[in-house]
């Protein structure tokens, strides 16, 4: 399988037209219930967000949302339990605190805020679960693609570091 | 802890082992395959390296599709398999259990949902097709890494601990011990029984309260399998399913049972303090019981109004009275623990109707014990000193509250729900009181009137029967209560009936009975220590009100009766008889198996910097000052993940949801795929 991502991944072979790519970290218990209860509902809504689960939001490291970026997501999103609600009692607590945090790096880093999206959906949110992804797609779509590579070469950061899985 | 954790650790089999992926892509019937083009997913699937085979089935869940993948897993040996199909949530235990049967450890098993996330709501055929793939190819980059997980088993110790001795403390309690369960029963009070020993007539049989109650009182003090303590509170709790450790102070009794001429005692008591037994109507020693067949049936001290004169000390000769005791503490070892601390009264504020401002307005407790025969009346509708003649009940106090209306309490919060047991419990009051006093006027004032239960509403057909005058105010302009200016009666209350279309009425009254509403005890103590769900009407909250009714998020812990919320008597017996039931078949499997996916540290790579321990809400982590690491408790961590993205180091681990597994999955679906491929 590593072969099959490391071939794939040089920038020649990026598709003629582009398509927003988003991943979209869930807990599994509020917001992954929430976007299946969105499917139980038939609501439709865009094929760009691609749904990691984990189990609770608090387990959503800042580095994964980095790497997401990194190996090419022109956007991510987080989202757990409504405050109080969270089936770990208050991991999603942790994540109310890092995320603010993470957005204010990715904005140091030249990632626009449009492009990184946490909120709260309950399981039963359907509705706001298939509006986010709607318009996270597209603000991501106006924004056009992130190209971190290249980002990060103007702004000078990695300087040193191997590019290599980037195309460099 | 982790280096005696083997049971989770993977086995050789995840790690060097060629992966042999299977991938099983199911149509639904149509609901996939409608939209997704199974076919062409799993052709692009299959010329992944790694997997075996891909193929699709109209119904993977059904039992010839489940027989099918078994048959290929064994036939082609496969170590992986990924079923793609609906939510998670529906059949990824199916598969796993297919996975066992064909002999593949469970856990080597990955679900993708291409159904509710993807052909549900997704309208383009071409997108959906896509998004499948890239869903299942994010599944095939991710299995490689999974480890042949095994579920946990935890050893449970066969006793029960019982916080309570009100009726579903004891109802747990006779029906845990009768099935030979050991449990130890702790009521924070000097006497059982609790708050329904205070009753006099229940609905819905007429009986009086403590005849009902003493014969579940007799089972359990009569079981030698149930150890009682009184005056005990609980201060301590550690541990988890299987083996709690609980500190309990006991406060001392100050009476031996021995002691012989008791009453001389109470007698040469100077004290006076108010009766609580009696909600205030009367005044008690500070040496005392409650009540005639109270248990234990000997008197205890109240600390609080003992003035430690010594004259109760004399009057015993100085035999089986000890003021000097001090507190001590106990142990008790429990493999769960059942909370059946009860509930409260609603408290009216000072005038709320009337109430502390006169004398005459009284609480629906208070009635209670007017009514009972062995009372403080002895039975009779005497209200400071006279006989009534003419009596009044205000339904809702305390509950139902709206903003701008009632303010709201202490902390900020109200009390907007419905107690559920007063309308019923007024009701039966009024048709007791017409029973025995015909020519008593009687009045209800209520905004709304909710006899919910079986045979409840009986109660109202009869009270109206019965000839009590039903008056229905506004909820917006509650009815106001003052003296009487013609001084008739000692009350008058106004209000609008709209039964009546708008009639404003005037009430004189010689007594106002205050149906006040059900709160959640002070539990602050008991919610920090077991980490309790709260309602928003502070009341403790289960896992789920239909599926798993009794239980408490943390494993082991389990709520019997009204501490989840107002109930009757019948409801808190059911809920206690549901309670021990679940704990009972905890304890008869005489171990437990939990889920995997918990958090693990390697020693080697932790700093012991104590951050992981701020984070998990479960206090599931400590630190070996000796090894300097922190060190994980497997029973209690639920494997939520917290402190795997807190670690600095990286030294936290999550079983299922590692590094490795989540970041291949990430590479996997922002792979850029050639044109060819997706053409």
């Amino acid at each position: 399988m590593t072969e099959t991502v490391a071939t794939v991944q040089t920038p020649q072979m990026t598709p003629a037209v582009w398509e927003p790519r988003i991943i979209g970290f869930l807990c599994y218990w509020c917001s992954y219930t929430g976007a299946d209860s969105a499917g139980t509902a038939r609501m439709k809504y865009p094929a760009n967000v691609d749904i990691i689960k984990v189990m609770c939001s608090g387990r959503i490291d800042p580095e994964l949302i980095a790497t997401a970026f990194a190996s090419g997501a022109d956007g991510v999103m987080v989202l757990g339990c409504h405050i109080g609600d969270c089936h770990y009692i208050s991991g999603n607590h942790k994540t109310m605190v890092r995320m603010p945090l993470m957005r204010r790096i990715l904005e140091d880093l030249g990632v626009e805020p449009e492009r990184f999206r946490h909120e709260w959906v309950s399981a039963a949110e359907g509705e706001k679960f298939s509006k986010l992804v709607t318009e996270i797609t597209e603000q991501v779509r106006e924004l056009g693609p992130l190209n971190w590579p290249q980002l990060m070469r103007e702004r000078g950061v990695g300087h040193g570091t191997d590019l290599r899985p980037w195309g460099e | 802890m982790s280096q005696d954790a083997p049971r989770t650790q993977p086995s050789g089999n995840g790690g060097g082992e060629e992966p042999r992926i299977g991938v099983f892509i199911c149509h639904c019937g149509g609901n996939i395959s409608d939209v997704v083009d199974v076919k062409r997913v799993a052709e692009e699937i299959s010329r992944i390296p790694g997997v075996v085979i891909s193929t699709t089935h109209m119904f993977a869940c059904s039992d010839p599709g489940q027989a099918m993948i078994e048959q290929k897993i064994k036939e082609l040996n496969l170590n992986r398999v990924i079923v793609a199909a609906c939510s998670p949530s529906l059949h990824e235990l199916t598969f796993r259990r297919t996975l066992a049967r064909a002999g593949l450890n469970q856990y080597l098993y990955e679900h993708t949902n291409i159904r509710e996330q993807d052909s549900w709501v997704v309208n383009d055929k071409e997108l959906a097709t896509q998004k499948a793939t890239r869903l299942i190819r994010a599944a095939v980059a991710r299995v490689p890494h999974l480890a042949p997980l095994q579920k946990r088993v935890i050893p449970i110790h066969p006793s029960v601990l019982v916080i309570g001795g009100g009726i579903a403390g004891l109802t747990a309690a006779s029906c845990l011990a009768s099935r030979g369960i050991a449990v130890t029963l702790i009521e924070s009070s000097p006497f059982l029984g609790g708050r329904m020993s205070r009753l006099a007539g229940l609905f819905p049989t007429g009986k009086q309260a403590r005849d009902l109650l003493r014969p579940v009182m007799d089972a359990v003090i009569n079981n030698p399998k149930v150890t009682i303590h009184t005056n005990a509170e609980m201060i301590q709790s550690t541990g988890f399913i299987g083996n709690f450790r609980t500190t309990v102070r006991l406060l001392p009794r100050g009476v031996e049972a021995t002691v012989a001429n008791v009453q001389a005692a109470i007698d040469a008591c100077p004290e006076q303090t108010e009766d609580d037994f009696n909600f205030a109507l009367t005044k008690r020693k500070a040496i005392y019981f409650p009540y005639d067949g109270c248990y234990p049936s000997h008197p205890a001290i109240d600390w609080k109004s003992c003035t430690k004169c010594g004259k109760c000390v004399e009057a015993v000769g100085a035999k089986g009275i000890n003021l000097a005791e001090e507190p001590r503490e106990i142990e008790i070892q429990s493999g769960v623990i059942l909370i059946a601390v009860g509930l409260d009264l609603y408290q009216p504020r000072l005038g709320e109707y009337g109430f502390g401002q006169f004398r005459e307005v009284i609480s629906l407790a208070q009635l209670n014990r007017i009514l009972d025969p062995k009372g403080p009346t002895g039975g009779k509708l005497v209200v400071n000193g006279r006989q009534v003649r003419s009596i009044g009940f205000m339904h809702c106090v305390g509950s139902m509250q709206q903003k701008g209306v009632h303010p709201p309490g202490p902390d900020g919060r109200m009390n907007d729900y419905c107690s559920r047991v007063c309308c019923t419990a007024t009701l039966h009051a009024e048709t007791e009181l017409k029973t025995r006093y015909p020519n008593l006027q009687i009045y209800d004032f209520h905004e709304d009137i909710r006899t919910y239960g079986r045979w409840h509403e009986d109660y109202y057909s009869q009270a109206s029967e019965q000839g009590v005058a039903f008056v229905r105010f506004n909820p917006l302009r509650p009815p106001q209560v003052e003296r009487d200016p013609r001084e008739e009666m000692p009350l008058l209350v106004r209000t609008i009936d709209r039964l009546t279309f708008g009639e404003e009425l005037e009430v004189p009254l010689d007594v106002l009975v205050l149906a006040t509403g059900l709160v959640a005890r002070d539990m602050a103590r008991l919610v920090d220590l077991f980490r309790c769900s709260v309602g928003p009407d502070r009341f403790l909250l289960e896992v789920h009100p239909k599926l798993r009714p009794v239980e408490l998020a943390v494993f082991g812990l389990f709520l019997a009766g009204s501490v989840q919320g107002p109930m009757d008597t019948v409801e808190s017996t059911a809920g206690a008889a549901a309670a021990s039931a679940k704990a009972a078949t905890l304890i008869s499997q005489g171990s437990i198996e939990l889920d995997p996916f918990i958090a693990r540290i390697a020693e080697e790579v932790c700093s012991g910097c104590r951050i992981c321990l701020t984070v998990c809400p479960y206090d599931a982590i400590t630190r070996d000052d000796a090894k300097k690491v922190a060190v994980i408790n497997e029973a209690v961590c639920t494997g939520c993940g917290t402190c795997v993205a807190t670690c600095p180091c990286n030294a936290i681990t999550q079983f299922g949801f590692t590094d490795d597994e989540v970041k291949s999955e990430i590479l996997a679906l922002l792979a850029r795929v050639p044109a060819a491929a997706t053409a």
